[in-house]
Order: C-alpha cells, then structure tokens, then sequence
C-alpha cells in the first residue's frame, strides 16, 4: 500500500513534499457524459514500445503508444528504481490499463478509446515538461480526444 | 502527474489523475484526482484481475462528471489483494554457484547463475506470453556478462550509440531485474512484490552483484558514476534494511 506510513520515512517525506509549480490559475473543463467521452492514457511511467529509444534519465518529452500496442511491445524506462516493476510485468494493465479501457467502449460506459496513448518519464521537473505537454494537447485535440487519464508508478 | 493535469487542462482537455502520494496530490491541487492505497507503481491495482482494476479506473472516470471544482480528490477504498504474500509460492533454486570452487566472485556468480533461472524464464514466456525485458537490447546473457564486467572494475565501452556506458549499465541492471523477477513469478504462486524483492536481494548473485555495483559507485570519485550506481540500482528500501 502506499499509505506514507508503509514508506521509508525519508522516501515518504521527499514524495510528500516533491516540489510542485505553484500555478496561479485553476483551470477546470468540463464536457459531455463518460459514454460520449474519448478517452486517452497519459502515463509517467517512462513506458516505452519496444524497439524505440527508453527515456534517458529526464528526459521531458513524451512517447507515443498506438493502441494497437502489442502486450509484448511496452516496456517500462522510468529512472527510479523505488516502485513495483513485478504487476506490470506480470499485468499491464497495472499501470497502462488499455485492456480495461476497451472493455469500457465495448460495454458503451465510454464513448471511444483514443487511437493513441502517451508517456512521459515522472521523475522530470515538471516545468521543463510544460512545452511538450501543451503540444501534446494540440495532438490530442486532433484525435477528438477530451478525456485524459493520468496514470502515475 | 498533477502538473501534466494541469497544463492539458489549461490547453482545454479534462484530466483526471490517478494518486499514489495523497499529500503531493492535496499540494499539487490537480483538477482531478482519484487516491488509491496501492503500493508505489501499481495505480491500478493488481495484475490479472480486471474486475478489480475496472473499478478503480471507473471511480477515476467518473470524477470527470462532477459539476463542481476543481479540486476533486476521492479516495478509492479498497485495498490491493496482492499486496499480501502467498505462502505458498516457491522461488526457482539458484544454488550459489560456489561449490567446484570456480565461480567465486560476485561477477563469476552472476554470469553462472543466470543459465540456471532459463527453465524457469521459459514458463514464464509460456505462461504469459510477454516478457518486459528488453531495455538494453541484449541478450540476456550479455547483459550479465556487462554487468560482470562492470562488477570487475572493467568499465566495459557502451555497445549503443548514442547512449554512455553507465545508462547501458542502468538498462541491463533493470533487465537482470526483470529476467529473474518474471522467472521467480513463472507458475501458480501470486507473490506479493515484497516476496519476489526478498528472494531477489537476499538469495541471489544477481541481488549480490547489483549491490556490488552501487558499493563500486559509491567509491567512485567520478560524480556521476557515484549518482548513477548510487541511486539506481538498489532500491532505497533496501538500502536500508541492508544497513
């Protein structure tokens, strides 16, 4: 569990106080209901197709996973060693829960599911990440995307 | 995560984040967000069980339907089935490879070692299709012998352009990891991350040899060298139950 008491106190005094932009504005979209919605996965993971160069330390881009990733092909490069690799490896869904979110279309609780998913590696500062993220906003905006889950290890 | 949140949203696009640190969460003040008990690289929950996941990812969707904030932060309130060990499961043997007197080194131990965990890899391949091993791009064996040879004091040359030695190192580090992690899960067991970690550090050469490595940066007067082996290859939970 990551309740703070099951952590180093050390770890869970630097994870609970991990420095954060302080943003002066406060912005809040709202949209249609979840059946009309399409959704994406924005992961920090650091994940990876196979084949594709893994993040280099912090790097503050992003990668691109096609929803027709194959289980095989996604792989984790995120710099710290400090989580839990083994669900992932045995599930990956644990982290990057395609599997669920077509389930969910299919059942029609969500309107569609993005044609694809995006990573970034969680360990960069946030601020050097803010170009690449609103970038990342025009790319989604052009695949009518207008639900994001941010999926953290 | 919360910052990403924030920047997407600003650019027009809902979010709703998934929350594993609750105070960074109510620090960070994201649109949205869902805090769930799960251990730190689980946000969904565990492995092999979509009903399970499905609720969670569900209870986060749903917050993208409330009428008032920001900021929403729910807790989900069910704890990780798998966070408890299986008394039941039994990791591969990997005998310490010391007895013909011939691999008695920390890096002769790894590179001997390794061979002995194939059987069990394989029904790990077999069982579930995948293996997450593969950041390096070597072979299995080959990551062995660079981190061998790194453990020998050998600074080996990185076999990649465009990537340095020590992040090669990181990245057959990580796939040692998995290679031995995924073959100490092959079969019916469901170990919690605590008993695979247990088995990894304490019982392997592999563990041994890892462990080598950050005592060899630690010693090193090259700065980053010292980061690097320092930092990213023994979890700092370990680090301190070792010490």
């Amino acid at each position: 569990m990551t309740r703070l008491t099951s952590l180093l106190p050390a770890q869970a005094q630097r994870l609970a106080e991990l420095e954060c932009p302080d943003f002066t504005t406060r912005p809040w979209v709202t949209g249609p209901a979840l059946a009309q919605r399409r959704v994406t996965i924005v992961s920090s993971a650091g994940l990876v197709v196979r084949g594709e160069n893994p993040f280099r330390g912090r790097d503050p881009d992003y990668r691109a996973i096609p929803s027709d990733t194959k289980p095989d092909e996604l792989l984790i490069s995120h710099i710290s060693i400090n989580f839990d690799r083994t669900g992932f490896q045995e599930d990956r869904n644990v982290v990057f829960p395609l599997d669920r979110l077509n389930e969910l279309a299919a059942d029609g609780v969500i309107g569609s599911v993005a044609r694809t998913h995006y990573s970034f590696m969680g360990a960069t500062d946030p601020v050097e990440m803010e170009l690449h993220a609103r970038e990342l906003a025009g790319r989604l905006k052009q695949d009518q995307v207008d639900a994001v889950i941010l999926s953290p290890v | 995560m919360s910052a990403l949140g924030h920047y997407l949203e600003e650019e027009g696009i809902a979010t709703v984040a998934i929350s594993l640190i609750r105070p960074q969460t109510e620090n960070a003040k994201p649109p949205r967000a869902l805090w769930v008990p799960f251990e730190l690289g689980r946000p969904f929950g565990p492995p092999n069980d979509p009903a399970f996941q499905k609720r969670v990812i569900l209870a986060a969707l749903r917050l993208l339907e409330r009428e008032i904030g920001p900021v929403v932060i729910e807790d989900f309130p069910d704890d990780d089935p798998r966070a408890q060990p299986d008394p039941a499961w039994r990791p591969p043997q990997v005998p310490m490879a010391t007895a013909d007197g011939t691999a008695e080194t920390p890096a002769a131990r790894l590179e001997a070692e390794i061979p002995m965990l194939q059987g069990a890899h394989d029904r790990w391949l077999a069982q579930h299709g995948r293996t997450t091993v593969g950041l390096s791009a070597m072979p299995i064996v080959d990551c062995g012998r660079y981190v061998a040879d790194w453990v020998r004091g050998k600074a080996p040359s990185s076999p990649r352009e465009g990537f340095s030695a020590v992040l090669i190192l990181r990245f057959a580090v990580d796939d040692l990891k998995a290679y031995y992690l995924e073959a100490a899960a092959a079969g019916s067991g469901k170990p919690s991350s605590r008993q695979l970690g247990d088995w990894f550090w304490n019982e392997t050469a592999a563990g041994a040899a890892i462990v080598a490595l950050r005592a060899i940066g630690l010693a090193s007067a090259d700065e980053r060298l010292k980061a690097v082996l320092g930092n990213f290859m023994v979890p700092a939970a370990r680090v301190a139950m070792m010490s």
